[in-house]
């Protein structure tokens, strides 16, 4: 909206700044994780085993972690739309990737290609309902298709291919990308996969389309009757975060190589939700902050606490929902951390209970 | 047919259950006019509005718009014909600033809506016909205040804005100074007055103020429990023993 365009080079930078410093130190951090460690950029560089690889491994998985979250931001937090079949979308393109190399030995490119179109069918899928239903109404049916894709995946007629309840596993990733062996050109494939959807969600958001997408979530009745026929617009959207979120799947299968049902379930539809939230509901920056926050969250309690992580990971939650309402990436905008509110909320809601 | 007639309703009936909101009503609306619909609380005047914009379907009859039957489009294609429909609650977008409440009005119809790899900003047409919108209609200070902060004059002015942006032929204004403090309503009816004199614009207008109605309007339709209860010239109206009895109540006194 701003129509100022300065001097350009030195302006891109300044306003940039965050973004490039960012991008800077994850190009730079497997190479200073190795320093650390004692090894030389060139251990670090032909793959030696170390603390490097072990955070290239654990960066990957936020990656990964951060687009999954970005496709959903932008159905629920730009376009609002609540999906609770969100996993499906993921787990999708996890399945298809481990089946195409597994059962059917198909190269990396006609996968991806499947997986892609996969991704068309499923956005479409979800998109017949649009307009039929909207609100908790269309969460409740997406949970409900979802639901069945976990079902079917689960199945013993389904086992040969998907591995029922163990999962999907024996699957072989191509020696070029294997996460064994050239884990550094993995992070580095994984880090500019997410910086050019990241780049296209930016536009995305600013563009003619994704304006609309803000004014449907702004009042919907008001966008049909400025002359948008919303439902393209959702679809689009729709469209967007299920190629997102394939690619995610498409990823994950690579990279760990195996795929357990649990990306199918509705828990991990509400690890979307959490790390969205988390970061900041329709910032992107947010889907990003978040899945780092998250992963890293879970992984230190896991490892430092134990069993009773869940329990502490839950109360964080909840106390972000009352302190942190915007987010992470949203508080720091609006400069608007709500300590105070977020007590009164608390207290308010036990006045409530105890009555 | 006289082609001097832009929008036509033929018969136009809906009914909710039992309930007959709108009776077998037809009207002539002439091109470049001022059409004021008035009436008692009720007496379907909203619910008309919605069947000719195409929120609601018809249960019978038929709507048509410069010679076109557009009875059973929806409401998205109504705009596209190039009718622009304000409401009685204001409905705006409350987060968004008022330059893109209207960019999004005038982005509406060019065609461009689907270039998402483009930022909005790259095109200009749509800006300056917002810019152009937001000085007409008085907020040119508030370009980029969040909506929803506006007092609720400058809202009824944004909404508006947003349905001329599109640059429609007619306009469908429910109630435009709805919840307006008295002190503001002659300018805002000095402004619709300015935009359908200067833009050969055809306005249709329902409206309770009675001294607005009756030296704005060129001709008036009465409604009254769903049925046209009589049409004419503001003086004919005025003078109208049926219309003073059922809504005027023989208190309103002439002064224009």
């Amino acid at each position: 909206m701003t129509q100022t365009t300065h001097s350009r080079l030195p302006g891109f930078f300044t306003k940039n700044r965050t973004a490039l410093i960012t991008l800077l130190v994850l190009v730079l951090l497997p190479f200073i994780v190795g320093l650390f460690d004692g090894a030389s950029p060139a251990t670090v560089f032909v793959n030696g085993s170390g603390q490097s690889k072990f955070i290239q491994g654990l960066a990957i998985e936020i990656f990964i972690l951060a687009l999954y979250a970005l496709s959903f931001d932008v159905i629920f937090g730009i376009t609002g739309m609540l999906s609770f079949g969100h996993s499906m979308f993921y787990a999708v393109g996890a399945y298809l990737t481990g089946i195409a190399l597994k059962s059917f030995q198909l190269d990396l490119l006609p996968t991806f290609g499947l997986v892609m179109l996969a991704a068309v069918v499923q956005a479409l899928l979800f998109g017949i309902v649009l307009p039929r239903v909207k609100g908790i109404t269309f969460a409740l049916v997406t949970l409900g298709m979802a639901s069945v894709f976990h079902i079917v995946v689960m199945s013993s007629e389904a086992g040969p291919y998907t591995g029922a309840d163990v999962g999907l596993q024996g699957m072989v990733v191509p020696a070029f990308i294997s996460p064994a062996n050239e884990r550094l050109r993995f992070y580095f494939a994984a880090l500019i996969i997410l910086v050019l959807v990241y780049l296209l969600y930016k536009r995305f958001i600013t563009s003619p389309t994704g304006r609309v997408c803000i004014a449907i979530r702004e009042n919907e009745g008001r966008a049909r009757m400025l002359g948008y026929n919303t439902f393209t617009f959702k679809l689009t959207a729709l469209m967007l975060s299920s190629f997102t979120a394939a690619l995610a799947g498409f990823m994950h299968a690579l990279y760990q190589p195996i795929v357990s049902p649990n990306v199918a379930s509705m828990g991990f539809t509400v690890t979307a939700l959490l790390i969205v939230l988390i970061g900041g509901v329709g910032t992107l920056e947010g889907a990003l902050v978040g899945a780092l926050v998250y992963r890293l969250l879970d992984f230190g309690l896991r490892r430092y606490i134990g069993e009773s992580a869940s329990f502490i990971n839950g109360a964080i939650y909840v106390a972000f929902v009352l302190f942190v309402p915007y987010g992470i990436v949203g508080t720091w905008r609006m400069k608007s951390l709500q300590i105070k509110q977020g007590w009164e909320r608390l207290t308010g809601m036990l006045v409530k209970s105890a009555k | 047919m006289n082609t001097d007639i832009i929008l036509e309703a033929k018969k136009l009936t809906k009914q909710f259950g039992a309930l007959v909101a709108v009776d077998d009503v037809s009207i002539q609306v002439r091109r470049n006019s001022l059409h004021a619909i008035i009436g008692p609380n009720g007496a379907g005047k909203t619910t008309f509005f919605n069947l000719l914009s195409g929120n609601l379907e018809p249960t019978s009859g038929h709507v048509i718009f410069k010679g076109r039957d557009i009875t059973h489009q929806p409401v998205h294609r109504t705009i596209h014909f190039g009718m622009g429909r304000s409401f009685q609650i204001t409905n705006i977008f409350p987060s968004l600033t008022v330059f893109e409440n209207v960019r999004l009005a005038a982005q509406a119809l060019g065609g461009d809506n689907f270039k998402f790899w483009q930022a909005a900003s790259h095109f200009k047409k749509y800006e300056d016909r917002t810019w152009q919108v937001i000085e007409k209609v008085g907020l040119k200070e508030r370009a980029y205040t969040p909506a929803r902060t506006l007092p609720h004059g400058d809202q009824r002015k944004l909404e508006l804005g947003m349905i001329l942006a599109p640059d429609p032929e007619v306009l469908l204004l429910d109630e435009p100074t709805a919840g307006m403090a008295s002190e503001q309503v002659p300018e805002l009816i000095a402004l619709i007055q300015d935009i359908q004199k200067a833009g050969d614009k055809t306005v249709m207008l329902v409206e309770h103020n009675m001294n607005v109605v009756m030296s704005v309007s060129d001709a008036i339709t009465v409604m009254h429990q769903g049925k046209v209860l009589a049409e004419g010239t503001p003086s004919q109206i005025a003078a109208n023993k049926e219309v003073q009895t059922a809504y005027l109540g023989g208190l309103y006194e002439l002064n224009v």
